[in-house]
């Protein structure tokens, strides 16, 4: 049980859903995509977007759900 | 200290890495405040058991994830509360500090708030509160007359108030002896931290691995 061995909590998140997070360092450039999280909600998604990807000085970090982002077309597919 | 014992065993990897950000970020608040207890000119305290001043719930080190989700979601919302009371108040050094770590705070909040949804975490909420409430003190001691001099923005039954309302649903406590309340290390319960987590805090254990000249 505890730290370093089994744990007795065994009911990990029912549904989760996979947020893109978007950052950038300066005013001037733009918000590039720098990783994913998974979470069950915005809350848990935004600390861990925040504890994971806070290695450079970002002056702005967004997440977004990835359900909301609308694909036009994939790599390799003709342009609709 | 706890939440990095925690940061290869929580039950999902980016839980992990949350265990292992908070944790520095406490450290990075630990500095922040000794550094401005300095410079207000309080004086060193010798580095020995009895002076450390812990709440009883980081006694021990946590044997369930519950109890993990329970001192992030309310014991670190007391510590919280207490900041915003210390930011808002009169003292230009802590005025001017602490704000960073309250932004911060605002994200361990959320992650304890998400996970004690999730989780059936009652029974750890239940005795993070009461070893939160006891850290804050009781009506009319000293934090009440902090306030009144206006050191501090929030008297007690506000920063109780504030407390609750992260703890949504929260059951009546049991009463709490006052009269058995230690007013230096904030506690009431005697004891203190395991002996070794205290030779980590004190670089006991890194001397025993890596001798002096070695």
């Amino acid at each position: 049980m505890g730290p370093l061995g089994l744990m007795g909590f065994t009911r990990v998140h029912n549904e989760v859903q996979e947020y893109e997070v978007f950052a950038r360092k300066t005013r001037l450039e733009p918000l590039r995509q720098v990783g994913s999280v998974v979470a069950p909600d915005d809350e848990l998604a935004m600390a861990y977007a925040r504890a994971t990807y806070d290695e450079e000085r970002w002056v702005e970090m967004m997440i977004v759900p990835k359900a909301a982002v609308i694909q036009l077309w994939a790599p390799g597919e003709a342009e609709a | 200290m706890r939440y990095a014992e925690w940061c290869i065993a929580a039950p999902t990897l980016e839980a992990d890495i949350a265990a292992a950000a908070m944790g520095l970020d406490d450290i990075g608040h630990s500095r922040v405040l000794y550094g401005s207890l300095r410079e207000l000119g309080t004086p060193d305290v010798p580095d020995e058991p009895g002076s450390y001043a812990n709440v009883a719930y980081l006694d021990r080190p946590w044997t369930d994830w519950t109890a993990f989700v329970a001192a992030n979601g309310v014991l670190d919302s007391g510590f919280t509360v207490m900041i915003e009371a210390l930011a808002g108040g009169n003292v230009e050094v802590l005025r001017s500090r602490l704000k960073k770590m309250l932004q911060e705070e605002r994200y361990h909040a959320m992650h304890g708030r998400s996970w004690m949804r999730e989780s059936r975490a009652a029974g750890a909420v239940e005795q993070a509160r009461r070893d939160a409430i006891v850290w804050i003190g009781p009506e009319g001691g000293d934090v009440d007359e902090l306030h009144q001099k206006g050191i501090l923005s929030l008297g007690v039954r506000e920063l109780r108030r504030r407390l609750d309302e992260q703890v949504s649903g929260a059951s009546a406590s049991l009463p709490i002896d006052w009269n058995a309340w230690d007013p230096v290390r904030r506690r009431i319960v005697p004891g203190g931290i395991d002996d070794l987590t205290l030779t980590m805090l004190q670089g006991l254990a890194e001397k025993r691995y890596m001798p002096a000249g070695a």
